[in-house]
């Protein structure tokens, strides 16, 4: 019962975006007829569907909901977009009632009631028009619950068929009409189940009317419908048959040992002596021993021969019998987790709990920092008398398992990726309601959903693209009327974009809206204390709009309702960066706006740049670092902002790791007097971290750090390297 | 005649009709601890039923017709 | 590790119980039914057999008796049919067989059952 449940439930989501989809479709192109069909299908399915469970509240409102749609297909009800927001909010109320029944709910409480309220309000709309006369409401069907024993009767037949379940109500008076239901019901074709369901609340015999009908009848059959239909043609209106979905096989429940071991302690106590019993018993015996050994019982492992061969020669099962007992104990409770779950390993399911594949790639991870001693290895090797062959052989040997450490991490990374159509599938109905509520009108275009990334990126993404889906509405789309006048299309265009670029993933929102004023957002950040005045001067327009990202900056003069009060960008910045993203804002007054942001595409393992500063040495994530460089001490130069150099004829600012980490000493030279530069991409801007060296590059796995270090900012994490030291993770950037 | 009337027990054999349940309905008030023997019985209408049922007169033999016992069955648990 | 048995007279049910049980790593061997199943248990001794009930020549529960009868070392056995009679559980254990399954069988079923009845994985 709870299979078909969970299929109910899945199906139902899928239905629900299905409508969803729908209907905004719809609203767009009301003349489109493929679109009215498929949406027709969905919610005629989802009644169906839901008329197998009893789940009447929902029924009542999707049974509205479809006799609504058939009045607007049929043409005499006009498809508007007060319309849509009703059924839209059908939807809603649907999915919200499917989240109550997944809880262990049933229909009934205030979402209930609230389906039944907006039931009715939407056969209020069907209510017959003066001109369209006499239409009949097609009556509310009650909702059917399959009986369990139908239920079972079907589980037994198997699943080959498809099966119809058929209740028959026949009138009270439907003797005097000739009928014999219970005739009806025994020649009905295909049947494979069938029974009659009386009342228990008979009157005293002698006032009984026993031609007043008071039994309904039940049956399950193989028949198709139209064989049913005519069968029953002359009592269709006391008639309900619904389709009974494929049965759940029988004891699908997954095998486990308790079962198991019951089953064999069962065979020890049969009865029966045939000739084949000492043979049953040994493998038995068999089954018990191989347990025996999974639970590390190997004590017990070798005495069961023994008392198998025992129990055949005395026919006294008892000892067998503790023993079964004993390792059922040694089961039950469970105490190492460990060893409870290797049953559960062997199972190879489609759906894989994540935490399994966490625990995968954490070992993996691992591995690829046991791989990276290996190089270590062969210098410490190659230091040896005659060493260098084996140095030449580690390193063979490292290339080799780098390669397969390096597959094995992208096949597990593959299982975790995620299309972000998980998270783009919601905005087609969010602009929509946003833009009814705001009066704008918007076209939504989505590209490259198909585009995946790890999971967990997918997941946090959702909330800050949200959010500035919410600001380009709020913000950045003019009205219909503010966008005529500034000689644009009445419907602004919104535009969501994810694309791969490397092992990044890029996505970018796009509104051709009234852009962002840069002396707009100098002057709010001046205002707000944000910034000193001649600090604001002196930024670009293209940096000064990147002010929003600071925290406590809002566009808006009043703080709208829709973008959420007190949440700025600085909050999407935030999440974007501990997803170790970039995120970047280009607009000028009247051009649109763009939010563009990158992030990895998995977040489990980093490949980082090694360096050294003050004696001490510091990883880097390497997917922000653009170059190294030896600059010689003359290239720099002086400015008022601090020490630069020019790279490419763009001005890249420099900052000693030193000085950002609190240490005095200087960055130091090398021989030829050169300073070491990692040059950084920092969003659309280059700057230049001085260092004392670099070394090697490598894949860590970052651990979170804890205590007092997790408060300080120009650190992301720890990682342990090859040799065993622990190195810190640098977050460049929190350096400036 | 379908339903055959003994001393303190009516035995139905092949199709008991509609009509049959009026006359079977007033056998039974007519005296209690009255038995119902459905072995020889084919078809049984609903309304016979319906007085089986509501009168609670225990049933000492299901069909031996197989598909009308397992519909019955379940209702007329027989006793006695 | 010995091989499972697969005895099973429709090929692609082997086909289908042979995939699932090499790709976790299981060696296999398979018949068609029950008499060269039973020539192929006492030839070589198998960790496992996976039986089918109605075959031809020889069923399932016949073969399992046959089995039972030998005076060889005796595997775990599976049983996994369609039947869904009455008891069809214990018909199984009175045979012979130490677990039954309801066919069709999914994979994760399939494997968990066997790594049970073999002590482990493969």
């Amino acid at each position: 019962m709870s299979r078909l449940l969970d299929q109910f439930l899945a199906e139902a989501r899928e239905l629900l975006q299905g409508i969803a989809t729908g209907l905004m479709q719809l609203e767009r192109a009301p003349g489109d007829g493929d679109a009215m069909n498929a949406l027709f299908r969905c919610v005629h399915t989802l009644k169906g569907n839901s008329g197998l469970f009893d789940f009447p509240e929902m029924m009542r409102l999707l049974h509205a909901a479809e006799d609504l749609m058939d009045a607007v297909r049929g043409g005499s009800l006009a498809f508007t977009p007060a319309l849509a927001d009703r059924l839209l909010g059908a939807a809603d109320l649907v999915s919200a009632l499917c989240d109550q029944v997944e809880r262990g709910g049933d229909t009934r409480g205030p979402q209930g009631e609230a389906a039944v309220a907006l039931a009715t309000s939407l056969r209020a709309l069907l209510a017959p028009s003066p001109e369209e006369g006499t239409r009949p409401l097609a009556a509310v069907q009650p909702a059917i619950d399959l009986p369990e024993a139908a239920l079972a009767a079907a589980r037994v037949h198997g699943g080959g068929e498809a099966l119809h379940f058929l209740r028959y109500t026949p009138a009270a008076d439907c003797y005097f009409s000739g009928d014999d239901p219970l005739h009806a019901v025994r020649q009905a074709p295909g049947r494979i189940w069938g029974r009659i369901v009386a009342p228990t609340d008979w009157p005293p015999l002698a006032e009984l009317d026993a031609y007043a009908n008071r039994l309904g009848f039940e049956l399950l059959s193989t028949a198709p419908r139209e064989a049913l239909d005519r069968h029953f043609r002359y009592v269709a209106d006391q008639v309900t048959i619904v389709p009974v979905p494929p049965p759940a096989p029988q004891a699908d429940a997954v095998p486990d040992l308790p079962a198991l071991l019951a089953t064999q302690r069962a065979t020890l106590l049969e009865a029966d002596r045939p000739d084949w019993h000492p043979g049953r018993v040994r493998a038995v015996v068999a089954v018990l021993v191989n347990t025996a050994r999974q639970l590390g019982r190997t004590a017990l492992a070798e005495q069961l021969p023994a008392l198998g061969e025992a129990f055949l020669r005395d026919d006294d099962v008892a000892p067998l019998l503790a023993a079964v007992d004993a390792l059922a104990a040694h089961q039950a409770p469970t105490p190492e987790p460990a060893r409870a779950e290797e049953p559960a390993a062997a199972r190879s399911s489609l759906r894989v709990d994540q935490a399994r594949i966490d625990r995968l790639l954490n070992l993996v991870g691992e591995m690829a920092v046991a791989r990276n001693a290996l190089p270590y290895l062969a210098r410490h090797a190659a230091r040896l008398d005659g060493g260098r062959e084996l140095e030449r052989e580690i390193k063979a040997q490292h290339a080799a398992i780098s390669r397969i450490t390096d597959e094995l991490q992208a096949a597990i990374m593959q299982i975790r990726m995620m299309p972000v159509a998980l998270v783009f599938e919601r905005f087609p109905r969010l602009v929509r309601d946003l833009a009814r509520k705001l009066g704008k009108q918007v076209d939504l275009v989505l590209e490259g959903e198909e585009t995946e990334a790890d999971k967990n990126i997918v997941e946090s993404l959702s909330d800050p693209l949200v959010h500035m889906v919410r600001n380009s509405l709020d913000h950045g789309l003019e009205t219909p009327e503010e966008r005529r006048a500034a000689g644009k299309s009445e419907t602004g265009r919104l535009l969501i974009r994810a694309g791969q670029e490397g092992d990044r993933i890029r996505i970018e929102i796009r509104d051709d809206g009234r852009g962002i004023d840069p002396a707009r957002i100098r002057a709010r950040a001046v205002e707000r204390g944000l910034i000193a005045a001649e600090a604001a001067a002196q930024l670009s327009d293209r940096e000064a709009v990147q002010l929003v990202f600071l925290p406590g900056f809002s566009t808006a003069a009043a703080i709208s309702d829709l973008s959420g009060r007190g949440v700025g960008m600085d909050v999407v910045r935030t999440a974007v960066e501990r997803l170790h993203g970039d995120i970047a804002l280009e607009g000028s007054p009247g051009q649109g706006t763009s939010v563009r942001i990158v992030l990895p595409l998995s977040v489990a393992v980093t490949r980082v740049l090694v360096i050294e500063s003050d004696g001490q040495r510091f990883a880097l994530p390497i997917d922000g670092v653009v170059e190294t460089l030896r600059v010689p001490e003359a290239d720099i130069q002086g400015m008022a902002n601090g020490r630069v150099i020019v790279r490419r004829g763009r001005i890249v600012p420099l900052r000693a790791l030193n000085a950002a980490l609190g240490v005095a000493a200087e960055p130091r030279r090398n021989s030829a007097g050169e300073l070491a530069i990692l040059v950084l991409q920092r969003g659309d801007e280059q700057v230049g971290l001085i260092v004392d060296d670099f070394r090697e590059t490598l894949d860590i796995i970052q651990k979170p750090l804890a205590g007092v270090l997790a408060g300080i900012d120009a650190y992301s994490g720890s990682t342990l390297m090859g040799d065993g030291g622990v190195v810190m993770v640098l977050n460049p950037r929190r350096l400036w | 005649m379908p339903i055959r009337f003994l001393k303190r027990k009516a035995v139905c054999t092949e199709g008991v009709d509609v009509e049959a349940a009026e006359t079977l309905h007033g056998w039974l008030l007519e005296a209690p601890g009255r038995s119902v023997d459905l072995a020889g019985c084919t078809h049984l209408h609903p309304a016979n039923l319906q007085v089986l049922l509501a009168s609670g007169a225990p049933v000492t033999a299901l069909p031996a017709d197989a598909d009308l016992a397992a519909w019955l069955s379940p209702l007329l648990a027989p006793k006695g | 590790m010995n091989p499972v048995l697969i005895v099973d007279d429709a090929a692609v049910i082997r086909t289908y119980y042979r995939t699932i049980l090499t790709a976790a790593g299981y060696p296999v061997a398979e018949v068609g039914d029950g008499v060269d199943a039973l020539e192929a248990a006492l030839q070589q001794p198998c960790s496992l057999c996976i039986v089918d009930v109605n075959m031809p020549r020889l069923d399932g529960f016949a073969f399992l008796e046959a089995l039972r009868r030998e005076p060889v070392d005796q595997p775990p056995a599976l049983v996994i049919t369609t039947d869904r009679g009455d008891d069809i559980a214990g018909r199984c254990r009175r045979s012979g067989a130490n677990a039954y399954l309801p066919k069709p069988v999914r994979p994760e079923t399939l494997l968990a059952q066997v790594a049970l009845l073999t002590g482990g994985r493969a």
